[in-house]
């Protein structure tokens, strides 16, 4: 039997864990302490009334929050929206926060509980999430390294590569919209976003074990899902 | 009781998938489910739906998220009755404008404090207009002039004389 097949996503969310040297994982952990050390800055500026500040935070985190709340939600136009409310709530509620972890942990609760209440309003009123994630869409999508798109494509051999990646894209964003929204959450924070356990324990408040078999139920749902699309 | 051992599984498989494991325990891991072909077929589909949700790509903000932030926050101070800061407002625009209103300011200043400084840009002017009046009534220049006003080419009081003959 092979060894496990999930491994955190590059830069400063990769775990400890990680197939990474130590040399790596030095220079991870010396980025996010860098960013830390940052953030603790532009909080303190912010919250001394430096609106320069707050232009920087939203600036450094805007791509990760929306790309949070577009996984969340599965549209666009409503992510965006969705994002912009994020940031409103944490320019409002600055004075909140009190320096205890990580200030992206914070924003992150925040991201996620904004998502959930919208989610749970949707419901009430019936809104079809529609899946934002059309032909198109991925020109204003840029790839990670290596080609995110390519790496889709790469699992189906033959010329109609491209077309298939962008129906396996379209059917996993779809899939994901319909799960239960503790189950997306997880997904979107571990598999897409590619945070640690811990600073996923501290954006839901759950402990490790919960987190843990949580996720696994919602990889299970996810996977029954999309069995179609598998092999 | 058999919760717990089913949640301890669940969170093993996890912790499996996402190398959170020592390889001894990947090991142990591995060995408890080797004659178990569901098992294995179960984390060979789990392996998969995790490669095509990792291989999702990044999505960006638009490029013009902040101003739009921005401008709900000014939107929401005015509605709640606060007056907005200029959070829109760029730096350079901010500068510009102060530096507009800080020369407008000084020149109407200056103007209006030393209003002897206009006959000073043009002496010449200001002795044709005296010897014209003169002319006018008949009388020559020198005496024509009211009493307290300057000489034709004398320096209007608190200023230096002029350089020259004109």
């Amino acid at each position: 039997m092979s060894t496990g097949g999930a491994t955190a996503k590059e830069g400063d969310r990769g775990s400890a864990s990680d197939e990474a040297g130590g040399v790596t994982i030095d220079a991870k952990t010396a980025q996010r302490m860098e960013q830390d050390r940052r953030d603790k800055i532009l909080v303190r500026r912010l919250k001394a009334g430096d609106e320069r500040a707050f232009q920087e935070l939203v600036q450094t985190y805007q791509n990760r929050v929306f790309g949070l709340v577009f996984r969340m939600i599965g549209n666009r136009q409503e992510a965006e929206d969705l994002a912009q409310d994020v940031f409103l709530t944490v320019y409002k509620a600055i004075g909140s926060y009190r320096g205890e972890g990580r200030f992206y942990t914070w924003l992150y609760r925040v991201a996620s509980n904004t998502c959930k209440n919208r989610i749970k309003y949707l419901k009430g009123r019936h809104f079809n999430t529609r899946v934002d994630v059309d032909d198109n869409t991925e020109a204003q999508m840029p790839s990670r390294e290596g080609g995110a798109l390519h790496s889709l494509q790469s699992q189906v051999p033959g010329p109609e590569a491209m077309i298939q990646g962008q129906r396996l894209q379209r059917a996993i964003q779809r899939e994901l919209a319909n799960l239960d929204e503790e189950h997306r959450l997880l997904i979107v924070l571990r598999d897409i976003e590619g945070l640690p356990y811990a600073d996923i324990m501290r954006i839901t408040g759950l402990p490790a074990g919960t987190v843990k078999s949580r996720l696994h139920r919602a990889r299970v749902a996810l996977k029954e899902r999309m069995k179609s699309y598998l092999r | 009781m058999a919760q717990s051992e089913t949640n301890s599984a669940e969170e093993l498989m996890t912790a499996y998938l996402d190398h959170e494991m020592d390889a001894e325990e990947s090991e142990a891991f591995e060995a408890m489910f080797a004659d178990s072909p569901e098992t294995q077929e179960e984390l060979s589909d789990l392996r998969q739906v995790l490669q095509l949700v990792q291989g999702l790509p990044e999505v960006e903000a638009p490029p013009d998220f902040f101003e739009k932030v921005a401008k709900k926050i000014r939107r929401r101070k005015l509605l709640d009755g606060e007056i907005p800061l200029f959070i829109t407002v760029s730096f350079q625009v901010l500068s510009v404008m102060v530096v507009l209103v800080i020369a407008a300011v000084y020149t109407m200043i200056h103007l209006d404090r030393d209003p002897a400084a206009k006959l000073e840009k043009d002496p010449k002017a200001a002795v044709a207009e005296v010897e014209g009046d003169a002319e006018i009534r008949g009388e020559p220049g020198d005496e024509a002039l009211p009493e307290g006003s300057p000489a034709p080419g004398a320096a209007p009081p608190g200023s230096s004389p002029p350089s020259s003959a004109d």
